[in-house]
């Protein structure tokens, strides 16, 4: 694996990035993290949509397009997360997951 | 963009006018629910009309991006159902909570979109944007009563796994584009039969993660977790919809992905799909069995009728003769199980008009004597979903198992598993029923009185309940079509 400008290694930081965001996603029982943590692991789809679209000469054409493609699907997802993660913290308070238990009680 | 693209594309584009119209509508009279019925479930015949007419001839747009089959047919007048039938239901449970009917209608309508688009989809990218345009809404809709704090902590839950699934999956997606070199379904099925060096390592990584994210948005086990609570939580006609119409629309992209994309790697994702099948199954059912909540044993259960739809998956893999049999089981399965369920949940949305109603089993102590209409309708959904003559839900179930057992190898294995599974979910199913006719309720419940709406939405779904039990042979025929457009030409 040759890691200097190479597709490789930004397949590699992008592996890397998602890997972050989805132990954040796991590990973390703030809901505004979590939606943070999706947002990391969206970046780094990016990130690899534009990698391979900048180093792989048939791609070169759709890459951006697929990436602004994601992009405005995340801003999206991103809107309706907040608005429901602002109606529950109305109703309960408090932004951890953990306490988010009503129904299982 | 060319003037056939546009006719090619006019259902979708229907679907999104009847959205925006009932929106208009919505705005000159506020908060009335007559107008908003009558313009989506019209707005919503018509479409049906168009997707008909327009289906009779294979068609595609965009390069190969969008095409129109049976397929297509079958699963957008299956969606269009759903929706009216859901926004037929939906005012005997909203009214009284003072929720508006309008904005409920025009997610719903959007969310249709979306699943009509991932049926006509044969790009992946196209399939992905379907699936967040179908997920979006349903977010929405599971928060619909947003004071209430089940139906916010229902939605959370929904939003947090979907957008980390729909993560999951996209990334995937990302590596099977960066290494085959297109998103076209044909061409990316044509490149995985000239792989050189077999499946590269990325190549292996990427198809896992999408199998991985579909198996969230399709509740399989172990990716379930976020079901019950989104099921419980949700207003009763949302959950109704997000038990039929995610569903079904998930399946139509685990039909436009593994069959039609991954068809010639089917003996690689064979052996996960067959345990997916038996652990969804058998989990599902086993955990239902301990619930009191029924919208939560319906949650479970409905996770179990996932596991029974994937072995018309496995039946069409495992088929060393490539016979359709099990995907058009498949097909079937989703309608049938589409109606019937929609009725179960129904009636649960009738019995809490009474806000304050929980949907606990106790609900039911009683309800053969207050009610007995309601009563014997629901013992007809449980005992379709249960699998008995002569009902949609056996036929459903015993062409499903026909398949796995013609097909042979790993899939017999499933459908011995999947008939001990259909025995054990009776006792749950048949419970309620028990609560309904032999328990006395603990105290006095006021007799309900239910809108025409319900009533005729009930009339439809119980009557497709017995039709699709006695006369299965048309849909079947139709599903066998649909099924067909998906093999390799």
């Amino acid at each position: 694996m040759n890691l200097a400008n190479s597709l490789d290694s930004y397949l590699v930081l992008s592996g890397l990035l998602f890997a972050i965001g989805t132990f954040g996603f796991l590990a973390r029982r703030n809901a505004i993290s979590m939606l943070m943590s999706v947002e990391l692991m969206l970046n780094a789809v990016n990130l690899a949509i534009v990698a391979f679209g900048s180093f792989i000469e048939g791609l070169k054409a759709d890459g951006p397009i697929i990436a602004l493609m994601v992009m405005a699907v995340a801003a999206a997802e991103a809107t309706v997360g907040l608005s429901i993660v602002i109606a529950i913290f109305r109703n309960r308070k408090t932004p951890l997951v953990d306490e988010y238990d009503a129904m299982s009680r | 963009m060319s003037w056939q693209d546009l006719v090619v594309i006019g259902p979708l584009v229907g679907a999104v006018v009847v959205a925006v119209l009932v929106l208009l509508v919505d705005l000159v009279r506020p908060g009335r629910t007559v107008p908003v019925v009558i313009v989506s479930v019209g707005g919503l015949a018509a479409l049906a009309a168009l997707v008909a007419a327009t289906g009779a001839v294979p068609a595609s747009a965009f390069g190969g991006a969008y095409s129109v089959d049976a397929l297509t047919t079958y699963l957008d007048l299956l969606f269009v159902a759903i929706a009216a039938l859901t926004i037929v239901f939906a005012p005997d449970y909203l009214a009284p909570r003072g929720l508006p009917l309008g904005e409920f209608a025009t997610m719903l309508l959007f969310a249709m979109t979306g699943a009509m688009l991932i049926a006509a989809s044969t790009d992946l990218l196209l399939l992905f944007l379907g699936l967040e345009l179908m997920v979006l809404p349903g977010y929405m809709l599971a928060g619909y009563h947003k004071t209430d704090g089940f139906s916010a902590e229902g939605a959370i839950k929904y939003f947090l796994l979907g957008s980390f699934s729909s993560a999951i999956f996209l990334f995937g997606l990302a590596f099977v584009w960066g290494l085959t070199g297109t998103t076209r379904v044909a061409e990316v099925a044509d490149a995985l039969t000239r792989l050189p060096n077999g499946i590269s390592a990325g190549l292996g990584m990427g198809l896992a993660f999408m199998t991985t994210g579909v198996a969230f948005k399709i509740a399989a086990v172990p990716f379930h977790y976020w079901t019950p609570d989104a099921y419980q939580g949700s207003p009763t006609p949302v959950t109704g919809y997000l038990s039929v119409g995610p569903k079904i629309g998930a399946f139509a992209l685990v039909l436009r992905l593994f069959v039609e994309t991954l068809g010639p790697l089917s003996e690689w994702w064979l052996p996960v799909m067959v345990v997916l099948a038996a652990l969804t199954m058998t989990l599902g059912n086993l955990v239902a069995l301990t619930e009191d909540n029924v919208k939560r044993m319906l949650a479970y259960s409905s996770i179990a009728h996932t596991g029974y739809m994937l072995v018309g998956l496995v039946a069409y893999a495992a088929d060393p003769t490539g016979r359709v049999d099990g995907l058009s089981a498949l097909l079937f399965y989703g309608a049938a199980y589409s109606f019937m369920n929609l009725g179960a949940f129904a009636v649960i949305a009738a019995l809490q008009k009474r806000a304050g109603v929980t949907s606990s089993l106790s609900t039911f102590a009683g309800l053969g004597r207050r009610e007995p209409i309601l009563a014997i309708l629901m013992t007809l959904f449980l005992l379709s979903l249960t699998g008995i003559p002569p009902t949609a839900g056996f036929f459903a179930k015993a062409s499903v198992i026909l398949a796995a057992i013609e097909a042979g190898g790993p899939a017999t294995i499933l459908a011995v598993i999947a008939m001990l599974n259909a025995a054990a979910a009776a006792f749950y199913y048949l419970r309620v029923v028990v609560y309904m006719f032999m328990r006395e309720p603990a105290d006095q419940q006021p007799v309900l009185k239910h809108g025409a709406l319900l009533w005729g939405g009930l009339a439809v779904t119980s009557v497709l309940t017995i039709l699709l039990g006695l006369f299965p042979s048309a849909l079947l025929e139709m599903a066998g079509t649909a099924a067909g457009t998906l093999l390799p030409h």
